[in-house]
């Protein structure tokens, strides 16, 4: 969706930035250094703005000499999203943000939305944290993912097109393999039907 | 000291697509680079890395190499993206929330 908001933004004028938060990388992905990562996107596209370049020259002199907190981020964060026509932020995988910290990261999102009301923010994540979201925005718009059974069909087709081991094929096994993987797909991870050689399952 | 060299990691986007010359664009590497007047107080260093040490964006380079095309085209036909992708709902509409099970692919819509 990143890109296909970027294929837009070449035609229109909005920002992209975005991020998938790992659940293996939960204490790096501070709050800070989300909101951090967002912001650098937007404005490393170009010169860096002048109070980047100063808040960082400061940061470096005081002691320490660690990256800015939260709220200083913040500040800058809303200056350049207002800076931009309009901004478009991703978070991928919002549940495996540290509990603790989804407060303070939706808190973050949505004093962005206030401030410029045009700004959209595109979620993804397991079912409860809808629930979390909605504590903080009143009306998210929800759209339920499952697997499409054509999208498995060609993904499981392309693969097997590209088998390395054309010879132990037949079309009895490939029709076999076609029927089965489509009747097992309701709702589940592809990768756990023993089809393992699909490094990546790419339905949606 | 011309500090010119700085890590080029910003933007999504393919670097070798005709990004025209949108400055909107996430194609547009970024070659500004930060030159510190060296007077002896300036710090050297990279003023975007100090914002975050993540890098999403060589995340977003390695999922799309694995990637089928059309994947997830449905999504944007839906009434709900319009609605969200144009705007016109303000703050109050600001959010798309994709919700599924883990493994259901929501990562890979394209």
């Amino acid at each position: 969706m990143i890109d296909r908001l970027c294929d837009q933004a070449r035609e229109e004028d909005l920002a992209v930035a975005g991020l998938y938060i790992d659940y293996h990388a939960q204490q790096e992905q501070t709050v800070a250094n989300i909101m951090g990562a967002i912001l650098k996107q937007l404005v490393g596209r170009g010169d860096i703005p002048e109070y980047i370049r100063e808040a960082f020259q400061k940061g470096q002199m005081e002691f320490g000499g660690g990256g800015p907190r939260l709220a200083h981020l913040m500040r800058m964060l809303r200056i350049a999203v207002a800076s931009l026509p309009q901004v478009f932020i991703c978070i991928d995988a919002l549940d495996e943000c540290l509990p603790k910290n989804i407060p303070d990261l939706l808190v973050s999102l949505r004093d962005i939305v206030r401030e410029s009301p045009k700004t959209r923010i595109f979620l993804t994540g397991r079912p409860h944290v809808g629930e979390d979201i909605q504590r903080y925005f009143s009306k998210p718009v929800v759209i339920p993912i499952s697997p499409s059974q054509d999208d498995i069909r060609d993904y499981v087709e392309m693969r097997l097109d590209r088998d390395d081991e054309p010879e132990a094929m037949n079309e009895d096994l490939r029709a076999d393999i076609m029927r089965v993987i489509q009747e097992k797909i309701s709702d589940m991870y592809v990768g756990t039907l023993g089809v393992s050689t699909l490094p990546m399952v790419n339905t949606y | 000291m011309d500090h010119s060299t700085h890590e080029q990691s910003i933007g999504f986007g393919d670097n070798n697509a005709n990004s025209g010359n949108n400055i909107n664009s996430f194609n547009t590497a970024n070659n500004g680079s930060f030159n510190t007047a060296n007077n002896g107080t300036v710090p050297v260093g990279d003023p975007l890395r100090w914002l975050s040490p993540l890098e999403p964006v060589k995340r977003h380079h390695g999922l799309r190499s694995h990637r089928f095309e059309g994947v997830g085209d449905w999504l944007l036909e839906t009434s709900e993206w319009r609605e969200w992708r144009g705007g016109e709902g303000g703050a109050g509409k600001a959010v798309l929330f994709c919700s599924g099970n883990p493994g259901v692919g929501k990562t890979h819509l394209r």
